[in-house]
């Protein structure tokens, strides 16, 4: 075989190596994310769960049984935020006002979840 | 570790890394200019050139050889200092971790194997007859030569441009490549310019004479390539003059280009020597290639003490992420001409005569007449109108002119520098920094009114530099207050400039023009949830309301009311307490309910802070998406038509193009 040929084969090869190398490493990359993706809705939708947060109360709505929270985060279901949570019980919403600072439970299948206790913390 | 300057001290390991380095990019580049000047010359049957194409490969097996051992140390030496321990560098384990765990590692590995590749093919026969063969192997060596050195780029500093990466990425490889082949090929022509010039060499003479021909054009084109790439990589990696003449990066990079200009020089004048190397006669031209030979020669040396900079700067942090320490005692600002505005008429006709005097340089170059005249007369007016132009823009300068605050404009440094300003400073400057204190009239100069417009004018480091050495008759804080203290007091001068400008807006925005940069400030609302003003940028404007009860109810529930409205159009509230009390949100009461974040923590720094801009009990202030204070209500009437002037102030915020965020090291 000539030179010349043996060299554009090397290369044809070398080339064919570095880009499936490259693009081996993208998809193993976008693999992960996949799986981080899945893994994180799976571990959302499993059935009924607890959580445990904690916060601020900012308005206890008697009529809907809602009270509103401004909350840290939610290890496992979400970040810092201020929103209304479903109470099991209208005596649960009776017992807090705004101001108070507390600490809950969540209990459901997100995100279909009531808080199920919820007591005051110092001031 | 960092020793008392906040420099790493140099170990042993990080010399023998240096070194390694250096072999390894010297090397590297070596073999693709050499390579390179082989494809150039193309072949040839003269026994001399053939002698000079054997050296050259055999050149090039010693320089992939020396390469691969000095990436093997430079390996061990980075994973020493990855995992800081000096044993690290031989072990298997560690090395192997660094190979495959980290983007660096992955890149030498790739150029290990490229190197490989490439001494294997080097090793075999260097005899090669047909053309087709020769042009194939020869230009293999150049191919993986390349591939090894542009993937050097890819765990180096250009990677961690953001953003532009591919950008930056491009320059860098572009770089390398051009320096490759131009600063490589040169002690090849050089060898062969030796080789041609000595009794026996006649026979390769006009090849040499040919190849040197060829090689000045193409480096004319690579020295193109090399300034262009290499100023985007400046102004990426080192972006300001501050940063060139203020940081290790910056002057290694300018000892480089003062190295790059006297190789252009001697490349310029060996241009000259090209045509006296005459044709094809013996005898004919011998004494001028032998002198080209040696300036070649002097050339090559010149790019080796570039290569060892370079390899230097790959270590060093780029300019743009250190702290610049100024080294004159002036700096040129425009910023002059806002604060005298007479003197611009001044620099502008010294520019012009600056200009008149460089198209007079350019004509001396096409002119050839009247080179000497116009030469003359274009520099006595250039330097003309640089004499006319600069002075008015002359500013003093000291070495933190240019730092960036070592605290940042936050609200709690500003409180901070609030307290520290009423002990140490109001007794001359005044409580509100007018220079009204009580011992103010003792003093020649007297102490200066702080919120006058020229303080504007000074960087946040010329304040630092004054605070801390003094000002007779201002005395030195430097070994009263530390670092930290002294840019509280410039984050709360800074501020209160800020404060007296803002007197400018009013309850309407200004369209499209954002000026004023809102202090940051952390705040929290109940134990759990904190957030600082900065975590809204380029996401939602902010409506800053400090209020106080029982006064301001009505508002805040009329507020209340309209924030789903407010949410929508992509606005948040923030409400602090005006007395900072800690229980604000039991305070406020049930009814109507307050969904918008109230502070309970933090709000004191808060309200220090924005007192400055205004006093009123209840003051609203609108905080656009880039951080910008572009309106400020401080009497509230009618609740419900100023919602709806807010709403309308917010549309037109909403319908602004962005704008860049605000820079942070002036004080303006």
């Amino acid at each position: 075989m000539r030179t010349w040929r043996a060299i554009l084969l090397i290369d044809l090869a070398l080339a064919l190596g570095l880009g499936a190398g490259y693009l081996w490493w993208g998809q193993q990359a976008q693999r992960l994310a996949h799986e981080l993706a899945i893994a994180r809705a799976q571990a959302a939708t499993g059935g009924e769960r607890e959580f445990q947060g904690s916060g601020v109360v900012r308005a206890s709505l008697l009529d809907s049984a809602i009270i509103v929270i401004t909350h840290g985060e939610i290890a496992g279901y979400m970040p810092p935020m201020t929103m209304g949570f479903r109470a099991e019980s209208p005596q649960m919403v009776q017992s807090v006002k705004p101001g108070d600072t507390v600490r809950f439970t969540l209990r459901g299948t997100p995100p279909n979840l009531a808080i199920t206790a919820i007591v005051k913390t110092a001031p | 570790m960092l020793d008392d300057d906040g420099r790493a001290p140099l170990h042993r390991g990080d010399v023998i890394g240096l070194i390694a380095r250096w072999l390894h990019l010297t090397s590297l580049v070596f073999v693709v200019g050499g390579a390179a000047l082989l494809v150039l010359a193309g072949p040839s049957d003269r026994p001399t050139a053939r002698r000079w194409e054997a050296r050259i490969v055999t050149a090039c097996r010693i320089l992939i050889v020396i390469a691969l051992a000095s990436a093997l140390v430079a390996v061990a030496v980075q994973t020493a200092t990855l995992e800081a321990r000096a044993h690290a560098a031989i072990e298997p384990a560690a090395l192997a971790r660094m190979l495959t765990h980290t983007q660096g590692g992955v890149v030498w590995l790739v150029r290990g194997g490229l190197l490989l590749l490439l001494g294997a093919f080097v090793a075999g026969r260097a005899e090669i007859r047909d053309r087709a063969d020769w042009r194939a192997a020869r230009g293999q060596i150049v191919l993986l030569g390349m591939l090894a050195l542009g993937l050097a780029s890819g765990a180096g500093h250009a990677v961690a441009v953001e953003p532009g990466t591919a950008i930056a990425l491009a320059a860098d490889v572009l770089h390398l490549l051009a320096a490759g082949v131009w600063v490589g090929g040169l002690p090849a022509l050089a060898l062969l310019l030796g080789l041609a010039a000595q009794d026996r060499g006649a026979d390769a003479r006009p090849f040499a004479v040919l190849a040197a021909r060829r090689f000045s054009r193409w480096a004319l084109g690579l020295t193109g390539v090399l300034v262009v790439s290499g100023t985007w990589s400046t102004i990426v990696q080192v972006g300001s003059v501050a940063g060139l003449l203020g940081t290790t990066h910056g002057r290694l990079l300018l000892a480089k280009l003062l190295l790059f200009v006297a190789m252009l020089g001697i490349a310029a004048f060996n241009r000259c020597l090209l045509p006296a190397l005459g044709g094809e006669a013996v005898g004919v031209g011998r004494p001028a290639m032998r002198r080209l030979a040696a300036f070649v020669t002097a050339e090559s040396v010149l790019a080796t003490v570039v290569l060892a900079i370079v390899a230097v700067m790959t270590v060093t942090p780029p300019a743009r992420h250190e702290q610049p320490t100024w080294p004159l005692h002036f700096r040129l600002t425009l910023d002059n001409l806002v604060a005298a505005p007479d003197f611009e008429a001044q620099v502008l006709i010294g520019s012009q005569v600056a200009v008149i005097g460089v198209v007079a340089l350019l004509a001396s170059l096409a002119l050839r007449r009247l080179r000497l005249a116009l030469l003359a007369g274009g520099v006595i007016v250039l330097a003309a109108g640089i004499a006319i132009a600069v002075p008015p823009l002359v500013s003093d300068a000291y070495p933190t002119t240019f730092q960036r605050p070592g605290v940042a404009y936050q609200a709690t440094s500003i409180a901070e520098g609030a307290t520290l300003f009423a002990v140490h400073c109001a007794v001359c400057h005044g409580a509100g920094g007018r220079g009204d204190g009580p011992a103010a009239a003792t003093l020649k100069p007297p102490p200066a009114d702080l919120r006058a417009h020229h303080v504007a004018l000074h960087t946040a480091g010329d304040i630092f530099w004054w605070i801390s050495h003094g000002r007779p008759p201002m005395p030195a804080f430097g070994d009263r207050l530390d670092a930290d203290a002294r840019w509280h007091l410039v984050n709360y001068l800074r501020a209160l400039a800020a404060a007296d400008a803002s007197k400018l807006l009013g309850p309407k925005i200004e369209a499209e023009r954002p000026w004023l940069v809102a202090p940051d400030f952390a705040f929290n609302v109940g134990p759990e949830f904190s957030r600082s003003l900065k975590d809204y940028r380029g996401r939602k404007i902010v409506l800053l309301v400090l209020y106080t009860l029982p006064a301001s109810r009505p508002r805040l529930d009329e507020l209340a009311s309209a924030y789903g409205l407010l949410g929508s159009l992509d606005v948040e509230i923030i409400a602090v307490p005006s007395d900072a009390a800690p229980a604000a949100i039991g305070q406020l009461g049930a009814t109507p309910p307050i969904f918008f974040p109230v502070v309970t923590d933090g709000a004191g720094e808060i309200v220090a802070t924005y007192r400055l801009f205004r006093g009123a009990p209840h003051v609203e202030l609108l905080i656009d998406r880039q951080g910008y204070l572009r309106a400020i209500v401080s009497a509230v009437s009618d609740a419900r038509r100023d919602i709806d002037l807010l709403l309308a102030e917010v549309q037109r915020l909403n319908a602004e193009r962005a704008t860049p965020p605000p820079p942070a090291e002036h004080v303006h």
